[in-house]
This record gives C-alpha cells, structure tokens and sequence, in this order.
C-alpha cells in the first residue's frame, strides 16, 4: 500500500527538482552560449552566431600549449594516482597495517584541506628544499589532491568482494605475487578505472594549485583561461570551457559504458 | 591419496581456547565429517589442515611429512568454501584451470584436458565459457567442486559446501558427493553442523564439541550407540530423561521423575542414577489405557509431510516422537507410550 504523499507536497518537490537542475546546467548554458556569440565581449544572452572564437582558440598558441601541458601533467597524474592510490586501498583494505583507520583518514585528508593551504604549503617547502618549481612539482601536487579518489573508489570495490577469495586462491597454490597479480588486482580494475577517470580530471580541472605554481613554460589550460579572462576578457574563454565540458561528458559516457560509474556516485 | 595425522591439536584466539589437543588419523581415501554445533571448532580445525590457520600446539602431518609451519600454498590440498570463493572475473573454465596454472601442473594441453574432464565429472562442461555470477547458486557449487577436485589434491577439504543451497539440490549434490568419492578415492575432511549429512556421506563420523572430540566412529555405530548425552542428542535428535535403575522382579526398571516405570534390557548393567536417550523415532503412541503404556501429556503436534512430530511432556521433561502421518491425535489429552526396552540407551551420569 502506497502512502500518498499530499499534493502540495508533490508541487514543492517538483519545483525542488527543477530548480536543482536549473542551478546545476544554467551556467553550462551560458557558457556554451557564450562560446557561439560574434560579439567581442563575454555577454548573454549571446547576439548572433558564429564559431569564430573556436576558430581562435584552435589558432592560439598560448592555448594549445597550455592544453598540451594539461594533458601531459594529467596523464601523468592518472597513472601516478592510480598506481599509489590503488596500492595504498589495498593495503588498507587488509588491515594488516597498525593504525590502518589513521591512515585511511590520512589518505583522504587531501579532500578536507582547503587547496588553497596545501598549495602554499607546496609552494613553501619546494623552493625551500628543491629551488624553482618545476613540471615535476605539479605532477607530485595534482597527484597528492587526486589520490583520495582513487583510494575511496578502489577501497568501495573491495569492500563488495568476497572475503575469501584469497585464502581459497592460497588453497590452490598461489603464492603472495601470484595472488596480487592473479586476485587481488582483477578485483580492483573497476574501481581502479573510476579513480583514474577522476584523478584525470581533477587534474585537467585543478586550478589553485597550478596557479601558484604557474611559470612561463609551465602554463596550465584552467590557469591560462583565468590570465585570459583577468587581462583580456573574449569568449574564446567560453569556447575553450565548452570543448572541456564536451570532452568532460564524452569521457564520463565511456567509463559509464565500460564500467557503470553510477555505483561509486554514492560511496 | 595421501593419509592425514592430526597430532594433539591445540588452539587459541587471543584468550579463548577453541581446540583442547584433538588428535585424529585420516586413512588414505576415507571420507571423515566433522560433525558439530556452530562454534564447536570444527571449521578451525579444517582450517588448520589446509594450513589457513596456525596451530597454538601440536602438529599436522599429511602423507607422513609433517607440514604444520607450511603455508596452504605449498601444501597438496584443495578446499572448498561455503561462499563458494569462485573468482569473479575468471570464466568458469579458468576458475577451474586456476590450481593447475598456480601449480603448474602439467603442459597447456594437459591442463585443457583436465579441465574438461573436471567439468564433465559435474555435468557442466556446457557452461565452461560462462562467468560465475551467470551461473545458479547450485552451478556454482559444482565449479567449486570441479575446481576443487582438478588438481587431484593429496586432500580435500570441504567446509559446509552444502549448506547454501536448498533441500532438494543438496539432496541431489549428496549423492553426487558420495559418486565422486567413489570414483577418485580422494582422502576428504568435510565440515558440516548437519548430522543427516555427516551420516549419509562419511566413512567415519568425528563429533566435537566444546573443542573437544565427544566420539567418533563409522555412521552406523554412533547412530547405535551414542557414548554421551551430548552425542545422543546431536546425532538422531534423541530425548533426553533423567531416571534412576533399579532391579525389579523381571529385570532392570528405570524409574521416571514422577515415580512411572519402564522395563529394561535385562543385559543392562547400569544402576543407580541415569539418563535414558530416548530416539524420536523409536516412540509410539498407543492408548492411553493401553497394559504398560507409559502415561504422558500432548501437548502439540506438527505435521511434517511424510511424518508427525508429537511434543510430549513425560515426567516433567519435553520429549518428541516421530509417527506415521495417519497417526492424529489432539493436543492437550493423555496419551500412551510404547518404547521397546532394547531401543532405549542408557548412559551413565
């Protein structure tokens, strides 16, 4: 038997859920409309239609550098994040480490700590140790930031499986290296490619950091769309958000394909 | 085929002893239950064989080696897990596979060729493409067995491998049990709270309890004759009733709580106070006016199917007693009971 629930109730639960979804796309909107105005300056509604500042943004070297350095520190993120961050799950997953809830906290301690404190921090204590800050440091940066995502996706993969799954490969001879190559690791792949994708973007997307840590040289694309709407605001920086947000849903229909993120949505 | 030796077996959970030295001699080839109520250690004890658990004292010897410090990994056994533990990302055919790649068994082609044959051996050669979760809860006990058997381990250890599945399958996987048994000769430990299936199974019965062996032997003998209350009890589900021999004009009577009496074996040597196990099946109700009857109260009955399960109440104790299914009387009245003399078991407080 279902309780009906009284109509204004249901009235003020649909306003709810439009509004929510209003506020959630609205800016996306904008900024796509935006991205196809002829007009020079950042306004909406857009006047007219026109893929000129696309045509600017693919023409710019400033950009396309800057998206090349993205890329780079990204996938080098991805794989950093994911090899540490899966190793650590694991390892925290078996409990055999003491203090292995102080460590779990400690792993995801990046996502609490405002980045903007982590970001001096990293600024501080590299030029103090290791001089001019470097490529390097943003990958170690974005890396430290990304990690909680892997951590909390890989440990919810393993908090499904089946708790006996290694003694029963013990019992069929696999040794400790065979168990993680053979058991352990297959068990962790879809929680493991959820990370990666997370840890990819939030990279890609990471602003904060890479803007204290910017140089010439060492120019991310989030950081040089921020130099270009501080100094000489267009829409090329709407059209070059509308190709992240395009990549952005291309990526997430792929790894919902592949693996079904929706199931680490609430963990 | 190997025999296993089981050498004073003690063991500890941080404060709690759970196993109090249990020694025990698996032949080559025989099939042994251990056989208890949760909690009684019987699955420590398994583990302990395989080597998934360490011993606090004592020794495990397989094939004459002794192997207590080896880890499972190296040791030539093969067990099988109540949850199953197939690998989920594995095909049915490379779970099977597993233990011959992990070992290195064999050649490619040889390993193909007992897969195969594994998978006949549980009628599921037809599925070997499949994942498990693809397959019932009851196909995924017979690729457990497959998995479990390929490797023609020196023991098998099963660990409750039935009790997840429902009545009529394990019925069925019994009786495939006891085939493949049959067939390959393998020396098996095989846990399990379910005393029916200790008994249709085993060469031979162990029954813990507490951490402790309570008795052992084939079926058929501690079916017959259980040694302790305990084991009367949790094999065949027998009544328990204080009473007190005597001797009488015609032999030993055994005299009830409420002063009844009822007539003993006249070879039963026990005297003085006593506990009668009293078998459900060995029970009939007759009238209560009946020449000897024993008097007691009914107080419900349960109709099984096949059968009628009578609660009783004879001299103060709640007793059971299995009858036929035309047998239907109504609660609350006085009714008789016939127990021939030879089927009543008397063990000595």
């Amino acid at each position: 038997m279902v309780r009906a629930v009284p109509t204004p109730l249901r009235i003020l639960a649909v306003v709810f859920v439009i509004l929510t979804g209003l506020i959630l796309l609205a800016p996306l909107v904008v900024v796509v409309g935006v991205s196809v105005s002829e007009n020079q300056f950042i306004a909406f509604p857009p006047q007219g239609f026109s893929f000129k500042w696309y045509e600017k943004v693919l023409a710019s070297p400033e950009y396309l550098s800057a998206a090349a350095t993205s890329l780079q520190i990204a996938l080098l993120v991805t794989l950093s994040a994911t090899v540490i961050g899966g190793a650590a799950a694991i390892a925290l997953h078996r409990r055999q480490l003491p203090f292995s809830d102080v460590l779990a906290t400690f792993f995801l301690s990046p996502l609490v700590l405002p980045t903007i404190i982590y970001a001096i921090g990293m600024l501080m204590f590299w030029s103090a140790a290791f001089g001019p800050v470097s490529p390097i440091t943003l990958w170690i940066g974005h890396t430290v930031i990304a990690l909680p995502y892997v951590v909390r996706t890989t440990l919810a993969v393993l908090a499904e499986s089946d708790p006996f799954l290694e003694e029963a490969a013990r019992t069929m001879g696999a040794g400790r290296l065979q168990r993680l190559l053979f058991v352990v690791v297959p068990q962790c792949v879809p929680g493991l490619a959820a990370g990666a994708f997370f840890a990819f973007n939030i990279s890609f997307d990471e602003a904060v950091l890479s803007l204290f840590l910017r140089k010439p040289g060492l120019t991310t694309l989030p950081v040089q769309i921020y130099g270009q709407l501080e100094f000489s605001p267009d829409p090329s920086v709407a059209a070059v958000s509308s190709i992240m947000i395009a990549l952005t849903i291309v990526l997430i229909v792929i790894i919902d394909r592949m693996l079904g993120l929706s199931r680490f949505a609430s963990t | 085929m190997a025999n296993v030796r089981l050498l004073d077996i003690k063991k500890s959970f941080a404060f709690v002893q759970v196993l109090h030295g249990i020694s025990l001699e698996i032949a080559s080839g025989e099939f042994v239950s251990l056989l208890g109520a949760s909690g009684c250690g019987k699955t420590t004890l398994l583990r302990i064989v395989a080597g998934l658990e360490s011993v606090t004292s004592g020794g495990v010897e397989i094939d004459g080696r002794s192997v207590t410090t080896e880890p499972p990994e190296k040791r030539d056994i093969a067990m099988m897990f109540q949850s199953y533990a197939l690998l989920p990302h594995l095909s049915v055919y490379e779970n099977v596979r597993f233990p011959l790649r992990m070992r290195r068994i064999g050649s490619r082609e040889e390993q193909d060729a007992k897969v195969k044959a594994a998978l006949e051996t549980v009628q599921l050669g037809h599925l070997a493409d499949r994942r498990p979760r693809q397959l019932s809860g009851g196909q995924q006990q017979r690729v457990a067995l497959a998995r479990a058997i390929v490797s023609r381990p020196k023991v098998l250890l099963l660990d409750e491998p039935l009790s997840n599945l429902d009545a009529r399958l394990r019925e069925d996987m019994q009786v495939e049990l006891i085939e493949i048994h049959k067939r390959l000769g393998l020396t098996t430990l095989f846990v399990t709270h379910d005393q029916e299936e200790a008994l249709s199974l085993s060469d031979r019965i162990v029954l813990l309890n507490g951490g402790r062996v309570e008795q052992e032997g084939a079926p058929a003998d501690i079916y017959a004759r259980p040694e302790t209350g305990f084991a009367s009890n949790f094999i065949g589900s027998a009544n328990l009733v204080p009473a007190e021999i005597s001797d009488g004009p015609g032999g030993p009577l055994a005299r009830l709580a409420d002063g009844q009496e009822i007539p003993l074996a006249a070879e039963e040597k026990a005297r003085g106070k006593v506990t009668l196990a009293l078998r459900q099946e060995d029970i009939s109700l007759v009238d209560a006016s009946e020449a000897g009857a024993l008097k007691a109260g009914l107080r419900t009955r349960v109709f099984l199917g096949a059968r009628n399960r009578y609660v009783l109440s004879l001299a103060g104790t709640t007793i059971r007693a299995l009858t036929a299914n035309d047998v239907m009387l109504d609660d609350g009245g006085a009714v008789g009971l016939a127990i021939p003399a030879d089927r009543i078991r008397v063990l000595q407080d």
